[in-house]
């Protein structure tokens, strides 16, 4: 029944009963719980809308319980009893529920109608009152667009308030409202301070016109002679960047690609750039774009960077990097800006140890094999990469 | 848009886990609720997934003497009803109820959510405030413990190793008595969390701790300003809050910082009136 399956394209045989009926129905592993409704079982009254979990479309009952079936891959679908807009036959609050969408005007489009009902009659069987407030705040999970909700919401206060006149009771778990706070008397608290993180970040990231800009301080414990030397050997500094691999270069261009995973995100991007340095002030740009074919996403962007001795160290540098980049396709969707510090962090603080290890006379050092944000590490990572290489 | 292909194993027994895990490219899922939505837009594209969710012995919450233990497949839901022979503390129960959507909630799990570690997840930072213990196995040797502060070490990155997975949260049965504070601010309800502040004061155990996250990584305890609040019993100054969060946190822009200074100024306001 739940057997692992041999291969990644072999079918599974699922076995789940729908609106009443027992239904089997043999599907690729990936094919999501709304797939095998509107594909395998012509029940179309489930829709899709953003496939991410979010506009609450695919709300169906799995188990008694609102659930999303684009969140629901095959495998667990096995003994699932699911209840969608096409059942319900002979359920009284479903009934009520459909005549007070309609006599509320809880509906234009009816795309987000199979959903909203689906979250609507647990909210009706739930709720001890109508409350809007709550019933507002309960909805969130599901989009309209075309009602601004007044009649979703007054649709189900009037079935709450019918359920209720009909002696039935709600069955959700009562809150118990939270008492007074009183305060407390001081008191001294055992609080032991573990040691600080290593790095404090320095960074700072901000949005201009669209792109990312990440500009950041980077400490090397080598001079800066040895830094740039370090800097423009290209596959020198390549290596230093996990998941990097240098294809080709040239005096001014070059391609190679970058894996990176991150948590559970995977991506490797190919790409190719400029680069210019300036033996003089230390300074050099890279420039690139790459792309993930298996993620359809691509990034692109700008990296420069100049390197200056500590203040009072002759043998410490300081790297002032600005990275400009935009992320497109997929993994731009996902975009979280208040991540990108936190990975920049991560990626530098590998890159620097790395450098370090090397220019002391190291190796590079076993990557934990996590590297960070796709993008912003090929961006950095190419950009860095060529900043390294300029000879 | 659709995952790419991969193959879907469901282990009957926990043991059985970490040998799954050998396979290349393999993932857990529990809930889905994260990985899902990584999986349909491609950014996630495993081979194979090894499901956790029928795993009824996940699904366990159960006092050990003096030590409440939490099964990593606890639904959001659960908590936040209470579903359990085992009084839950009520912090637990409010953080549970605003965590995305109810059908979110009904498949999305306590553990799916700590391995996951979106720095905006609420378990991660209300796990820290409460100084929970994360017990992890590997299904070869025996369980281990990981203290959850400490246990995040950046975006989607904590100290979970290849081939283990989470068993379950402990806390002191005691936080069920404690003063806490928990406040999140989102630009629409059920959205990642803006903001999050946090505070649990118990005096009978000398405890205090404030925190804040929805940061860039890792939750950031503020152990100074929970110091003073403790031998004070008073809200400390706007001005002291941030001067704690610019410390922590140099590189964040002027807005993060005051959504996170606001969150855990409603927060304490909540512990102290």
């Amino acid at each position: 029944m739940n057997a692992p399956v041999a291969s990644a394209t072999s079918m599974q045989t699922v076995c789940l009963t729908v609106n009443g009926r027992s239904e089997t129905v043999t599907v690729e592993p990936r094919t999501q719980l709304a797939d095998i409704l509107r594909e395998h079982l012509d029940l179309t009254a489930t829709h899709l809308g953003c496939e991410q979990g979010v506009c609450g479309a695919c709300t169906v009952m799995v188990d008694g319980k609102p659930t999303r079936s684009c969140l629901m891959f095959a495998a667990s679908c096995e003994g699932a009893t699911v209840e969608t807009i096409e059942g319900y036959k002979g359920d009284n609050l479903m009934d009520r529920l459909r005549v007070a969408f309609r006599t509320n005007h809880a509906l234009q489009c009816g795309f987000c109608t199979p959903g909203m009902l689906a979250t609507a009659r647990d909210l009706v069987e739930r709720l001890e009152e109508p409350d809007e407030m709550r019933i507002r705040h309960e909805l969130s999970g599901n989009l309209c667009r075309c009602t601004g909700y007044v009649g979703i919401v007054a649709a189900i206060a009037q079935v709450i308030d019918e359920r209720k006149a009909l002696g039935i009771a709600a069955t959700g778990k009562p809150r118990s409202p939270r008492p007074e706070t009183t305060g407390f008397s001081p008191f001294e608290a055992a609080i032991s301070d573990r040691p600080a993180a290593a790095n404090v970040s320095s960074g700072t990231v901000t949005i201009e016109n669209g792109w990312s800009v990440v500009k950041r301080e980077v400490n090397l414990r080598h001079s800066p002679t040895m830094v740039w030397k370090h800097f423009s050997d290209l596959e020198a500094v390549a290596e230093c960047l996990p998941g990097a691999t240098l294809s080709e270069h040239d005096d001014s261009t070059f391609a190679g690609h970058i894996g990176v995973a991150f948590g559970p995100i995977a991506a490797k991007f190919e790409g190719e750039g400029t680069y210019n340095t300036d033996n003089e002030s230390r300074a050099g740009t890279v420039a690139g774009r790459g792309k993930d074919r298996g993620g359809q996403s691509a990034v692109e962007g700008e990296l420069s960077y100049i390197i200056r001795p500590a203040s009072g160290d002759p043998q410490a540098s300081i790297v002032d990097v600005r990275l400009r980049f935009r992320i497109q396709g997929m993994l731009g969707q996902f975009n979280r800006p208040e991540l990108v510090n936190g990975f920049v962090d991560y990626i530098l603080g590998e890159f620097v140890a790395n450098c370090d290890s090397v220019l002391s006379g190291g190796e590079v050092r076993e990557s934990r094999g996590i590297s960070p944000f796709a993008i912003i590490r090929a961006m950095v990572g190419g950009r860095l990469k060529s900043l390294f290489r300029w000879n | 848009m659709k995952p790419v292909p991969f193959a879907h194993s469901r282990p009957a027994k926990l043991t059985e886990i970490s040998s799954a895990l050998d396979a290349d490219n393999a993932k857990l899922i529990a809930g889905g609720q994260s990985l899902g939505p990584m999986l349909n837009l491609r950014l996630a594209r495993p081979s194979t997934l090894i499901g956790l969710s029928h795993l009824t012995e996940l699904r366990s919450v159960r006092l050990d003497g003096a030590t409440l233990f939490i099964g990593a497949g606890v639904t959001h839901a659960q908590i936040e009803d209470g579903d359990s022979d085992v009084d839950l503390p009520p912090m637990l129960r409010h953080v549970a109820r605003n965590i995305a959507y109810r059908a979110v909630r009904n498949k999305g799990t306590l553990g799916g959510s700590l391995a996951h570690a979106d720095p905006a997840a609420d378990w991660v930072t209300a796990m820290t405030v409460l100084d929970a213990v994360l017990v992890i196995a590997n299904g070869r040797e025996k369980k281990r413990r990981e203290p959850m502060s400490g246990f995040m070490e950046g975006a989607y990155r904590t100290k979970l190793q290849p081939g283990e997975i989470i068993v379950g949260v402990e806390i002191s049965a005691a936080m069920g008595e404690a003063h806490w504070g928990y406040e999140k601010i989102c630009r629409k309800v059920g959205e990642f969390a803006d903001a999050i502040g946090a505070i649990v004061i118990h005096p009978g155990l000398q405890y205090a701790r404030v925190v804040a996250g929805a940061t860039e990584g890792p939750p950031i305890l503020l152990n100074d300003i929970a110091r003073a609040i403790a031998r004070t019993a008073k809200r400390p100054a706007l001005e002291e809050i941030d001067a704690a969060l610019a410390a922590h946190l140099p590189g964040a822009d002027r807005v993060k910082r005051q959504l996170l200074k606001t969150a855990l100024s409603r927060a304490i306001a909540k512990v102290i009136p």
